[in-house]
């Protein structure tokens, strides 16, 4: 399959598989392939998995490559609030005339979004920057993990306290990232990962031992 | 890979703990821990009987294993399909969100406490 990338606002393509193993890309590259309706997260295509490294920061500087890129639109990549993004476009660069359409035949549909802040510059009135991709906050990033399964076994393999804490942390992940609070949710599903943590160091080492006292204590006897 | 090897030691320690729970029989054998709660306080806690039971289910005895533990018979499927929804987690965020509604993990709570205080007053 044929594969479009825009990384770090630089787009490139198509490249297939093997290509873009190459590429050195980070998970803020955005993907398109034939049948995809937009751009999507890198990270949310399973078969490219393992051919991107992870990266904190969505919009990471990173100089991606050195290979020729035919068809590189040198814009930035647009935010989604759109006032970061117009101030780019009007500082740092210098490039006056409107972004190079796409003139390839078969190049990645493109959703055209008119941009009413950029307007208030009254530089170019008819400018319209594409909008490369609109990550969605509740599809864009996978929920973190409930730990709902680490939570189940030890409620029920009797280190209690801490499995039920961990299910209680399971609901607030849940309820945060409904909310769309992706942040409040990854901390949940983190503090609910160190209950399972210690609620199995509680079942397997320390309730032996504790069961185990007695016994030795009236074998010393 | 890191995560595979992880994977691999998981399921390693889950054989050798599946091998023990079934050549030995914890309603008999003194090896296996006694439960803290219950030797503290002389009530039962949700979990008791889960070592017997697990040694039962082992051996393809069902009955006998939900009389030992009736919770942990119940939470089977429900851990089995949590399993399922975690395999969904990143490829389908929202099927993922569907199949972990917060409803049935404050029932689940809910049918832990009710569990824990009716197999005191019946001996369960």
């Amino acid at each position: 399959m044929q594969y479009w990338i825009n990384h770090n606002g630089v787009q490139s393509g198509p490249v297939d598989l093997d290509g873009l193993k190459e590429m050195g890309l980070t998970s803020a590259a955005y993907v398109w392939h034939e049948g995809l309706a937009d751009w999507v997260k890198i990270t949310q295509l399973p078969e490219l998995q393992g051919l991107y490294e992870f990266v904190g920061d969505p919009i990471a500087p990173q100089v991606s490559s050195a290979e020729p890129q035919p068809a590189a639109v040198g814009e930035p990549l647009q935010e989604a609030d759109g006032t970061s993004g117009s101030e780019t476009v009007a500082g740092d660069n210098p490039v006056a005339e409107p972004a190079p359409e796409p003139a390839v035949t078969g190049q990645p549909y493109q959703p055209y979004q008119p941009q009413p802040e950029q307007y208030g510059y009254g530089q170019q009135p008819q400018y319209q920057q594409p909008q490369y991709a609109q990550p969605q906050p509740d599809s864009a990033e996978p929920c973190p993990p409930t730990n709902l399964v680490w939570a189940i076994i030890s409620t029920v393999l009797c280190c209690l306290p801490a499995g039920v804490v961990a299910i209680v942390y399971a609901v607030k992940v849940m309820n945060k990232y409904r909310d769309g609070d992706i942040d409040g949710a990854k901390r949940a599903s983190e503090t609910g990962a160190w209950w399972c943590i210690a609620s199995i160091i509680l079942g397997i080492i320390f309730q032996p031992i504790m069961s185990f006292l007695p016994l030795m204590m009236g074998s010393m006897n | 890979m890191r995560r595979s090897l992880v994977m691999a030691l998981v399921a390693l320690v889950l054989l050798a703990f599946g091998f023990i729970y079934f050549a030995l029989d914890p309603s008999s054998s003194s090896l296996f821990p006694q439960c803290v709660f219950l030797s503290l306080s002389g009530y039962k806690c949700p979990g008791c009987g889960s070592q017997r039971a697990i040694h039962a289910l082992l051996h393809g005895h069902v009955v006998e294993a939900f009389k030992f533990n009736a919770l942990l018979l119940i939470s089977i499927p429900w851990l089995a399909f949590c399993l399922f929804a975690e395999t969904q987690r990143v490829r389908n965020p929202r099927l993922y969100v569907r199949l972990n509604p917060p409803l049935l993990m404050w029932l689940f709570l809910a049918l832990v406490v009710i569990w824990w205080v009716l197999r005191n007053i019946f001996d369960w």
